[in-house]
């Protein structure tokens, strides 16, 4: 019987590129950030957008004047549930980290704007660690231009890791996980 | 060439490992990158008319079922919670017409994910709104339409959608007076009414 032929070199060759490129992607797509508004996308860390933000009082935030910080940008919203939902989780990464290089950013994507946000965000108690606490993190206006800036924004909550550098490492949309948002961001201190 | 066995049970592996290799990545996001759909995308409204033609001086309604996409909600009418955004239903009336009421369904108490402890009022599958309308003795004849405005705040098991105003337009045939007319779609316009 004859025996079936093989492939021939060139092709295995060929072939073991091609398999050892898929093998690569596969494991850095592992630990792939995601790139903002193309979640699932292996890319390395992009910088930060160019963005002034206006917070409550009407002065000019620039988010680059928050390099040498972790910052976690927060878009939310008053009417958003699970936003509400992570706000103490947030109360409570501000209490930690902010005094070792750490800050919040909390990014109000309410179309009445500061008429709605500012009271929330001065009267709404929440329960962190069984204590009732306020927003304690800077609250900034946001709106559909700004997110547009951080590529686009298809739901509330969405938050952007930037590292110290000004890069953004990570993009979380929905809610967000305690226990991965701890590790995160410690992992950029 | 000859093309062995081999050398296509390789190319599937590789398939394989490239679908794989392009999945993962966002597999791998998905804790923390479940994107939700586009808000616009979660909806689809039908509009139904009870009547045709519709007679001057008559009653009739309108009805919009709203299909809403398996694993999202939206806030019913009556959300318990003020700061939520609640489904609306606005017609913006020809001359000639008036509105008599607007029935909206009752939600349906869920918790979520996000609301572990909170019960929270929303519409889900399938649900149907209708306009009640009264045809006036000035109401233009012949074929009009009746837009309606559907705003809705749609949320799944982890993020919430900017709120849509889905723009929405009714064909409606207004006869004069007396015109004998066909009642349609009994099981949307009956007294027990749908869901």
């Amino acid at each position: 019987m004859k025996k079936p032929a093989i492939m021939p070199g060139w092709a295995g060759k060929l072939w073991l590129a091609l398999f050892l490129t898929i093998l690569v992607a596969h494991v850095s797509g592992c630990k792939g950030v995601a790139s903002p508004g193309g979640a699932g996308k292996p890319a390395a860390a992009v910088a930060e957008p160019n963005v002034t933000f206006k917070d409550l009082e009407g002065n000019n935030l620039v988010l680059s004047s928050l390099k040498g910080k972790v910052v976690l940008v927060n878009f939310w919203a008053t009417w958003c549930e699970p936003c509400r939902g992570e706000i103490p989780i947030l109360i409570g990464l501000q209490q930690k980290y902010n005094a070792k290089g750490f800050t919040l950013l909390g990014a109000a994507m309410d179309d009445e704007g500061k008429k709605v946000v500012e009271p929330f965000v001065k009267t709404t108690q929440f329960s962190v660690g069984g204590q009732p606490a306020t927003m304690n993190y800077p609250i900034v206006l946001g709106n559909d231009d700004i997110a547009s800036q951080f590529g686009g924004l298809l739901g509330m909550p969405t938050s952007f890791l930037i590292s110290r550098d000004g890069k953004i490492v990570k993009k979380y949309m929905g809610a967000l996980n305690e226990n991965q948002i701890v590790k995160d961001v410690e992992s950029q201190l | 060439m000859k093309l062995t066995r081999q050398f296509w049970q390789f190319t599937a592996c590789c398939a394989l490992l490239l679908a794989a290799g392009l999945a993962n990545p966002a597999a791998s996001l998905a804790q923390e990158s479940a994107a939700p759909m586009p808000a616009a995308s979660v909806v689809k409204a039908s509009m139904y008319v009870s009547h045709d033609p519709v007679p001057r001086g008559q009653d009739f309604q309108i009805a919009v079922v709203v299909n809403i996409v398996e694993g999202y909600h939206m806030n019913s009418h009556k959300p318990r919670e003020s700061y939520l955004i609640p489904t609306t239903l606005t017609p913006q009336l020809p001359s000639g017409f008036t509105l008599t009421d607007t029935v909206y369904p009752n939600g349906e108490l869920k918790k979520f994910p996000f609301s572990p402890d909170k019960a929270l009022d929303v519409y889900t599958g399938s649900v149907t709104l209708r306009l009640k309308l009264h045809t006036g003795a000035s109401a233009a004849i012949g074929a009009t339409t009746v837009p309606a405005t559907l705003r809705y705040q749609a949320c799944n098991n982890s993020a919430c959608l900017p709120p849509v105003k889905l723009a929405l337009s009714i064909p409606v045939q207004v006869a004069a007076a007396g015109t004998k007319t066909k009642a349609l779609h009994p099981e949307l316009f009956s007294s027990a009414g749908p869901k």
